[in-house]
Order: structure tokens, then C-alpha cells, then sequence
């Protein structure tokens, strides 16, 4: 389903999605949130525990 | 075998060749993390030491993708200024940013660059430790590693970028492009962020000593060994008959850059020990002698290089006291490694340099072009340092609280000890006493 090649013959792009902008920009869309929710559940974190020290 | 198999062939290898040099150029390069990862631990005291060790870890992890989403971008459609050129190939959505079995080049370039960037943020890293929030370092070392630098890189580090064409720059080591950059970003943080509690008393800098010197001194030799992946990087693998080029596309070598590194990193070891006789400014000066040839690592005599590589490491250890004198706790000297020896190597290039042709009709290096890139540098480096610092100051994101600062970040933060098995030291000696033995010691 994510192929974006049936043969080996004469391909270029061959990763997943390739031929698919849909399945790029949600896999891209989902890179994306998780580098976003990185820097959030970081800020909570130290939001938490310096409470948790006053 | 006919002539156009063995000529595809050998064009095959050729292309190998050159993803496998890049390859290696950006695995060695991940020593330079490893080096800046035990250099900053152990610069920190023991209650900060894991903390700062996750920084460095995170830096990393958050510049590749960040450099994947814009930062590839950046270097390709800036070369002329603010203005973007076409440079759809290389969006993360483009057919060139994936595996590609027809395209042995965009891959690997990106991987090395990317380290390049993944540097900046390194440089960043050591010079905040221990009151810097976490969030706050991330989100500048994003904006360092894959928007700032690399915009400079753009304008100063590629074959059409502006500060080439229009004034001659030179700068194959990325002195500028890197060191000068971050290390005046870097300068730009640290005055919004402000010193740490005890540095500064009545004015005077006071010593904050590194838990462990001996960590820091072998992750500064870890960072020189990296260093031969980056500038291995910074030098052009062509195809077809042209051979070895700078990123300005005038031909050198790898020997060119092997006579000037040595040189550079001996020299700037000499001169720093000579000013300094300290450990930690000494073997910093392996760095900044490197930093200080790095812009003209093609071109200078090699004895011409030791000499100032070694005026660099001699310098830097005043311009870690002068910024001491104005107030501002650089923990590592990240400002006098590496925005002062990045400044001055692309100087010093304009100094000995000038009147070199560039290929075709490019103008040639100057002394004006190089001392105007270089300010260019810096300020490319400061403004958004500063600017960006400081709005995440004015809304309280950008410094731990002080009860936190006091009790340590790694007690507050990192479910771990660095060190949970440690007895302190006077302990131990006591434990291995006589009855009575120990009033002799006092």
C-alpha cells in the first residue's frame, strides 16, 4: 500500500509514500507533532517539578 | 566489457566513493557530541551534571529534524540575501529528500550538514549550563542549528551565496559560518540569561570550579577527533576529472587541510598554555587554534598557521577574562573559543590572504570583504541570539527559578544520580586511617 514502485526497473523515489503526497504530508504532519509535543510535555515537565521543589 | 560499461561503472564508484567519504565525515563528527557531552558534564558541578549531560543529548535530537523540516531548505533557496530562490528540492516533501536510489547525493550532504548544524547547538549548550531551562535551550538550539547558521551558511559557505560573489569571502573551515556565528548567538543568550548564582561577587568573577576536569579535558580531545569529520566535511568530493575542490569551488586537497590542522590545533595548544598554564584553557586551545587557521585552511603556509593558530590560543584566555570583567558567566569560554577565534580566523584570512583569485570572474579575497563578513557573522549570530533570549526572558521561559538553581537540576528534574555509589572524598581518606593518624594530616 505505501510502495510507491512495483518494479526495481528504472525506479527513483522509492521510500514510502513516494508517489503519494497524502501518505507524505501525514507522515510529515505526524514528524512534525511529535518534535511539537517533545517541546511541550518538556515544558510541563519542568513546570511539575519545580512545583513539586518549592 | 565495452567502453560505456567500464565508463558507467567507473562513473558507479566514483558516486560510492563519494557517499562513503561523507558517511564516514558525518559518523566522526557524532565524536564531536560525544566530546561536547563529557566536556559539559564535567564542567558542571555534581548537582547539575546530568542535566547538562540530557542538554547535550536532546541538542542533537531535536536539530536533525528540525534541520529536515526547514534547515535544508534554508541553505539552498537563501544564497542571495532574505529573498528565497527556487528550492523546491530541497522541501521535506520533495522526492529528493527520501531515499532515492536514482540521487547519491542529497542524502549524504544533508546527514553532513545537518552535524554541522547539530555543532552549533553544541556550542550553545556548554556556555548556558546550569540555569538554563531545558524547554528554552531546545527551542534556541532549533533556531541556532537549523534557521541562523545556516542561513549565514547560505550567504557565506555556497558556491552562489551573496557574500562570495559580491565580496570574495573565504571561509572553507566555517570559522565564520560556524564558530563566529554561534559563539556570538551564544554571547547573545548569555545576556539575557544572566550569570549563575555565586559567579560574581561584588562585581568580581569568582571560580566555579568543574567537578570534573580530567571528563572535560578528554571530551575537549573527543571534540579535536570530531573535528577531522567536520572540516573532512567542509571540503568538496567531486566527480567526473575534477578532483578535490574548497566549497567555492577553487581546487585544493586533503592534504592542504591535514598540514593546516595539525598545525592549528599544535599551535593553538602552545599558545594557550603559554598565557594560561591551566589545563582547561590549554587544551580549549587545541580548539580555538583549529577555529583561528579553520577560514584558511586551503591556503596558509603551514608554518604561517602555527603561528597564528597559536596568537588565537595565546588571546583567548584574555577574552575569557575580559568577558569575565563585563559581567558575563560563560561556563565554558564558548564566546573566546568560538566567536572570538571564528571572528579572528576569518580576519586573519583577509590579513594574509588577499589578492587570492576566486575561480571565474568572482572577486577576489580582500581584507574589507573578509572584516565585513566577518561582522556580518556576528551579528548573524547576536541579534537573534539576544532577540530571541529575550523575549523568552520577558515571559518568564527562559531561567530555572532560583530555588531550583540552588538545589541543583538534576535533583529536580532527572530521575537518576550521576554518581548515587559516590562517597565524598574526605570520607574515604578518613576510612583508611589509624586510630589517630589523621591529626597528623591536619
Amino acid at each position: 500500500m505505501s510502495s510507491p514502485i512495483t518494479t526495481w526497473e528504472g525506479a527513483a523515489a522509492v521510500f514510502t509514500f513516494a508517489d503519494s503526497p497524502l501518505g507524505i504530508a501525514i507522515s510529515l504532519a505526524a514528524a512534525v507533532g511529535v518534535y511539537l509535543y517533545l517541546n511541550l510535555s518538556i515544558m510541563k515537565h519542568e513546570r511539575d517539578a519545580f512545583d513539586k521543589h518549592k | 566489457m565495452s567502453v560505456e560499461t567500464l565508463q558507467s561503472t567507473f562513473e558507479m564508484h566514483q558516486s560510492m566513493n563519494v557517499e562513503v567519504f561523507y558517511w564516514w565525515c558525518t559518523a566522526i563528527m557524532f565524536m564531536i557530541h560525544a566530546g561536547f557531552l563529557a566536556y559539559e558534564i564535567g564542567a558542571s558541578r555534581v548537582k547539575n551534571a546530568l542535566t547538562s549531560g540530557m542538554k547535550n543529548i536532546l541538542t542533537l535530537s531535536v536539530i536533525i529534524p528540525t534541520f529536515y523540516f526547514f534547515g535544508w531548505w534554508i541553505y539552498n533557496a537563501f544564497p542571495n540575501g532574505l529573498i528565497p530562490i527556487d528550492a523546491s528540492a530541497a522541501l521535506p516533501w520533495s522526492q529528493s529528500m527520501g531515499p532515492d536510489i536514482q540521487d547519491m547525493g542529497t542524502g549524504i550532504f544533508f546527514a553532513a550538514f545537518a552535524l554541522f548544524g547539530a555543532t552549533t547547538g553544541s556550542i550553545l549548550s556548554g556556555a548556558v549550563i546550569e540555569r538554563i531551562r531545558l524547554s528554552a535551550f531546545l527551542i534556541l538550539a532549533a533556531i541556532l542549528g537549523s534557521a541562523v547558521w545556516i542561513l549565514a551558511g547560505a550567504w557565506g559557505w555556497h558556491p552562489s551565496g551573496w557574500l562570495l560573489t559580491k565580496l570574495g569571502y573565504h571561509d572553507v573551515g566555517a570559522s565564520g559560518v560556524v564558530h563566529a556565528v554561534a559563539g556570538f548567538f551564544a554571547l547573545g543568550v548569555l545576556m539575557n540569561l544572566g550569570a549563575r548564582v555565586g559567579k560574581f561577587k561584588d562585581g568580581v568573577a569568582m571560580y566555579i570550579p568543574p567537578h570534573n576536569l580530567p571528563m572535560s579535558l578528554i571530551g575537549l580531545m573527543m571534540i579535536i577527533v570530531g573535528f577531522f569529520g567536520f572540516l573532512g566535511g567542509c571540503i568538496i568530493f567531486n566527480g567526473g576529472d575534477t578532483g578535490w575542490t574548497t566549497i567555492y569551488g577553487n581546487p585544493t586537497n586533503l592534504s592542504a587541510f591535514a598540514f593546516n590542522t595539525l598545525m592549528g590545533f599544535a599551535g593553538g595548544v602552545l599558545g594557550a598554555y603559554m598565557t594560561s598554564r591551566e589545563p582547561f584553557w590549554t587544551m580549549s586551545g587545541g580548539l580555538g587554534g583549529i577555529i583561528s587557521v579553520a577560514a584558511g585552511l586551503d591556503l596558509y603556509y603551514p608554518g604561517l598557521a602555527f603561528v597564528l593558530a597559536a596568537s588565537g590560543g595565546a588571546l583567548m584566555p584574555f577574552i575569557g577574562r575580559l568577558v569575565d570583567k563585563l559581567g558575563v558567566d560563560d561556563a565554558v569560554g564558548a564566546v573566546a573559543v568560538h566567536a572570538f577565534c571564528g571572528f579572528y580566523g576569518v580576519v586573519l584570512v583577509g590579513v594574509f590572504c588577499s589578492g587570492y583569485p576566486n575561480v571565474g570572474d568572482l572577486p577576489e579575497i580582500s581584507f574589507s570583504g573578509q572584516l565585513l563578513g566577518a561582522v556580518i557573522m556576528a551579528l548573524t549570530g547576536f541579534i537573534p541570539g539576544w532577540g530571541i533570549s529575550f523575549v523568552l526572558k520577558k515571559m518568564n521561559m527562559l531561567r530555572v527559578p532560583p530555588h531550583v538553581e540552588a538545589l541543583g537540576l538534576d535533583l529536580v528534574e532527572i530521575p537518576a544520580k550521576p554518581y548515587p555509589e559516590t562517597v565524598p572524598a574526605h570520607v574515604v581518606v578518613e576510612n583508611t586511617l589509624e586510630p589517630g593518624q589523621e591529626k597528623q594530616l591536619v
